[in-house]
């Protein structure tokens, strides 16, 4: 059994259970909220869940502003000042 | 943290070039069809803006890549210095499903042993049992949230996942801002018709 089990763990990297434990606190230091609250209280399935919910948000968030520039572009003509004002500022 | 600022112009450089590609060419666009077009550029820009260093970047590529329309814009945006080669992308897909196929017949063949030694889960670890099966569905989730996940184990993903919200946020950051310049402008050009 002990030699299946080798098998089993040298068929990819040796991950050790701490850093897997770092990596998690690292993305719940990402997350938004009461950092304080939550650096004891870390649970993996609980920051799985909530990176899943944030990586949702900022893909609605992007649509949202994808949708938002594009009906403020319609509005402006392509060879206006404003577009040519945009383009120097930014680039 | 210098490495976001970096990403943020690269990011900025690369997405208002294909802006202007696909937003100029035609200008009777409705405002869906512009909105798809200003948010796969913001996609291919960010994901080149790492110039192939992550996983995900290399796969959300080669998911744009496989739509013809698509191949103009992503090779102007990712230009010809780029490390997305073909060849890299294709070879490096093919070991991750490889990989994951060996250890999931690995997995089966001792997950069923292990299933006929014990009769059921023992109520000792009855909390751990659950508590890796919650962990098991929130990583297949996640996996599936984050470009090519569906081929990464659990270690990867999760360092994936880091890169991948980071950036994300500096595309949201971005895309805001050109978006609140836009509406200055727009709100300042329209009071001056009215003076």
């Amino acid at each position: 059994m002990s030699s299946r089990r080798s098998r089993q763990s040298s068929s990819g990297a040796r991950i050790s259970d701490d850093q897997i434990i770092q990596l998690i606190s690292k993305l719940q230091q990402l997350l938004p909220g009461t950092r304080i609250q939550r650096s004891n209280k870390a649970s993996a399935s609980k920051v799985l869940q909530e990176t899943c919910t944030y990586v949702r948000s900022l893909h609605r968030e992007v649509d949202d502003l994808s949708d938002r520039l594009s009906q403020l572009l319609s509005t402006i003509d392509a060879d206006s000042p404003e577009a040519s004002i945009i383009r120097s500022l930014i680039m | 943290m210098h490495t976001s600022s970096k990403l943020t112009k690269e990011f900025t450089k690369k997405w208002l070039k294909g802006l202007q590609i696909c937003c100029s060419s035609k200008k009777d666009m409705d405002v869906l069809e512009r909105k798809k077009k200003i948010k796969l550029c913001a996609d291919i820009a960010l994901a080149s803006a790492k110039n192939a260093t992550t996983s995900w970047s290399i796969a959300l590529i080669s998911e744009a890549k496989k739509n013809d329309e698509n191949e103009i814009l992503v090779d102007n945006l990712l230009g010809p210095e780029s490390r997305f080669k073909q060849q890299n992308i294709i070879r490096q897909m093919n070991s991750c499903h490889k990989r994951v196929r060996s250890k999931k017949i690995l997995k089966k063949s001792c997950s069923i042993s292990q299933r006929m030694k014990k009769m059921g889960p023992p109520k000792s670890n009855l909390a751990a049992y659950i508590a890796k099966r919650l962990v098991k569905k929130r990583t297949q989730v996640l996996q599936r949230l984050v470009p090519g996940g569906e081929s990464m184990d659990e270690f990867s993903l999760i360092k994936e996942a880091l890169d991948y919200i980071l950036s994300l946020r500096v595309q949201v950051d971005v895309m805001r801002n050109l978006a609140n310049a836009t509406e200055v402008l727009n709100q300042s050009n329209s009071s001056n018709v009215f003076d």
